[in-house]
């Protein structure tokens, strides 16, 4: 039964322009994340991107791979400050300036620690790393948790007590020294996911938004309804149907798109820090464990909407009134955030689970029974249990329905 | 088998489609007559729990069939109005599939579809898409699904709309053939349609039932006589708005006319033996319109 409920939803032509668009996208996401990844040659200047850049600059990085202990920061402001004396970076030829910038992609991403441990809060000072002595060096992780404090002391925003601790404690918490090698791949895979996540829970929202109103729709609800299973068993096959779609494609694209990116970018560097990347993120994680929190997230939200356009589709018999309801689940709640001021609750939007990205970024904090928590390990489990209630509503609504 | 309708009642808004209906059915073949909007429909779709009646309550040997669930739809095989199907599926998935949702399992659900695929004379189609029938095809297709489960209660609701002469004949014949030892309940608004093959007739009116029995005691109900008489072609309207015509037959010397009337029209005019279209123009008269063409 849940093989035919599923044919159904292949059948359909609109559906197989659906897959194909789907993979479509994946191409072109695809290719535009490998193009996220940027190599200077050091001879001539000149940028390439994608896989021969990814190449390049995984041997330019690893030349620095190993523990960031105080000697590497020491040795990274060395290094930049030797480059900076060089002909090349003295020069006011922009060609011969790119050179000397070639010449620093092996620590760019310790460059990149500093300017971030060195830089006033929220901001990016990119020349702090040309100042940075070797003995202010030696101080990088430590300066992570100063600025921290100094931020939460300043009053720009108002966090409460027990979120300033859990803050603090969270950051002293973190494993030093870090752990660094290649990551170019993961940063650039997590870096465009969100937006393919959004694509792949619209598309699935699509497929399955007829599941139950196509009954209706190509008058096949009288022999439906009439026939022996067709108010129980036959239910549950369409909602388990509808579920196997919805994992099966999120899983099937998201493999893809992961295997694309890495094969291409690499898959080096899965259990470095996600601060190496997102240097203020209160997770203590690594990319690995990162893309999985992303991907779980972007799971939870691709189901409710899945789900949510089912029940629509039992309830309101229209396909296209069904296939709207992801759209508006997660595209119209962050177009409601921006105009109406709802700053507590925006957070726990459901299209907030398809930017689980920006959440380890940024300080996110909820506070529920006197524990605080990072809102993205709230809302994928609530929304999860969401999707679960949903499902014996949606049951209910089906074997009730009346051919009228 | 034993199916009965205790005041039977369905009310949309204002409008009651079924009025009070009581009935007794057993084993044979019932014919359900009735101009569109009479309630036939609303009728068979309570008798497939597709509808829950607003009063009274349906019994198949005694039990209400809603609370049967699923052990009453097992006995039960539905061919409605507007047949929907899946365009994109070939007869013999169709098939196969509706088997699954009737609890058929899958080694005898392919027998039984590869039977009925025969029975009903689309084995050259069995791997045509259902969206490229004609027709009668797409007919002989649902009544193929109707007969899966071998159903003790066949439900068919209009079966033979848009059917050519040739089509309709067909299909007459088979369910004649079908209807063998089980219930079987026909609703059409074609009278030659169930005057051949039903037991027992009922004419439905406004949602009741104005009439029922065999063909001839249905015929013998009708309180008024048949006559035919020859006019000439300009006395025609005067006819018309004099009595109920049942047919007209334009001929080189006139038109000939078929009249029901007690009295005799003309002194010219013969008896003839009634005929169920007499008796069904007697009871629904002018009021053979579309309106509630789907209740």
């Amino acid at each position: 039964m849940l093989q035919f409920e599923i044919r159904k939803v292949f059948c359909k032509f609109k559906n197989r322009v659906a897959i194909f668009l789907l993979l479509v996208l994946l191409i072109a996401t695809s290719i535009l994340t490998m193009n996220r990844v940027e190599y200077r040659d050091a001879e001539n200047g000149d940028a390439v991107s994608g896989i021969a850049a990814a190449g390049k600059l995984r041997a330019e990085q690893n030349k620095w791979a190993g523990e960031l202990t105080e000697d590497v920061f020491v040795e990274a402001v060395r290094e930049n400050a030797r480059i900076n004396q060089s002909p090349e970076a003295q020069s006011e030829d922009i060609s011969e300036q790119n050179k000397a910038y070639a010449k620093k992609q092996g620590i760019s991403d310790i460059n990149d620690l500093m300017i971030n441990a060195f830089s006033e809060w929220r901001d990016y000072d990119y020349f702090v790393v040309d100042r940075v002595s070797e003995e202010e060096a030696k101080q990088v992780y430590a300066r992570r948790i100063s600025s921290l404090k100094k931020y939460l002391d300043s009053g720009e925003e108002t966090f409460p007590e027990a979120q300033k601790e859990f803050l603090i404690q969270r950051y002293e918490s973190l494993k030093t020294p870090f752990h660094y090698e290649y990551m170019e791949g993961w940063k650039a895979l997590l870096q465009n996911i969100s937006t393919f996540l959004l694509m792949l829970a619209l598309v699935i929202g699509f497929l399955v938004s007829g599941i139950f109103s196509d009954e209706f729709q190509t008058k096949a609800d009288s022999i439906f309804f009439s026939s022996r299973l067709g108010r129980n068993r036959a239910i549950a096959s369409k909602i388990g149907a509808g579920i196997l779609i919805t994992t099966i494609i999120y899983v099937v694209f998201l493999v893809l798109y992961t295997a694309v990116v890495l094969l291409a970018l690499g898959a080096d560097g899965a259990n470095c820090p996600i601060q190496l990347d997102l240097w203020r993120s209160s997770y203590n994680i690594t990319f690995l464990q990162a893309y999985l929190l992303i991907a779980a997230g972007g799971y939870v939200g691709t189901l409710l909407a899945a789900v949510a356009s089912m029940v629509v589709s039992a309830a309101t018999r229209s396909t296209m009134t069904a296939a709207i309801v992801p759209f508006l689940i997660l595209c119209a709640f962050p177009f409601l955030s921006r105009i109406i001021t709802l700053p507590g609750l925006c957070s726990f939007f459901p299209d907030q689970l398809l930017e689980v990205y920006l959440n380890i970024k940024d300080f996110n904090l909820v506070e529920l029974g006197g524990r605080v928590m990072s809102v993205s390990t709230v809302i994928i489990p609530a929304y999860l249990i969401v999707c679960l209630c949903l499902l014996p509503v949606l049951y209910g609504i089906y074997k009730k329905a009346e051919v009228k | 088998m034993k199916l009965e309708l205790n005041n039977l009642t369905k009310i949309f808004g204002d409008y009651a489609a079924v009025d009070h209906v009581d009935l007794v059915m057993g084993n044979g073949v019932y014919g359900l007559l009735g101009v569109n909007g009479a309630g036939k429909t609303t009728l068979m779709r309570m008798l497939c729990t597709l509808l829950k009646p607003t009063e009274g309550c349906i019994l198949c040997n005694g039990r209400d069939i809603f609370k049967m669930d699923g052990e009453y739809r097992k006995l039960l095989g539905y061919l409605p109005q507007d047949f929907g199907f899946y365009p994109e599926f070939t007869v013999q998935d169709y098939l196969l599939y509706v088997a699954t949702i009737k609890g058929i399992r899958p080694t005898a659900a392919k027998k039984r579809v590869k039977e009925l695929i025969g029975q009903v004379g689309l084995a050259r189609a069995a791997g045509k898409k259902m969206k490229k029938l004609s027709g009668g095809m797409k007919r002989r297709a649902g009544i193929a699904q109707a007969m899966l489960n071998n159903p003790e209660i066949l439900i068919l609701d209009e079966p033979t709309a848009g059917l050519d002469p040739n089509e309709r004949i067909r299909f007459r014949n088979l369910i004649s053939e079908l209807s063998e030892d089980r219930l079987v309940l026909l609703s059409t608004h074609i009278v030659s349609d169930i005057e051949y093959i039903a037991n027992e007739i009922w004419l439905m009116k406004d949602g009741r039932f104005v009439h029922r029995g065999t063909t001839d005691a249905v015929i013998n109900s009708m309180p008024e006589t048949v006559w035919e008489c020859l006019v000439s072609k300009d006395m025609v309207s005067q006819f018309i708005k004099a009595y109920k015509i049942s047919n007209m037959k334009t001929e080189p010397q006139g038109v000939v006319l078929r009249i029901i009337s007690q009295e005799k029209p003309m002194p010219d005019a013969k008896w003839v033996e009634a005929s169920l279209e007499d008796v069904f123009l007697y009871y629904f008269g002018e009021k053979a319109g579309e309106e509630n063409a789907a209740i």
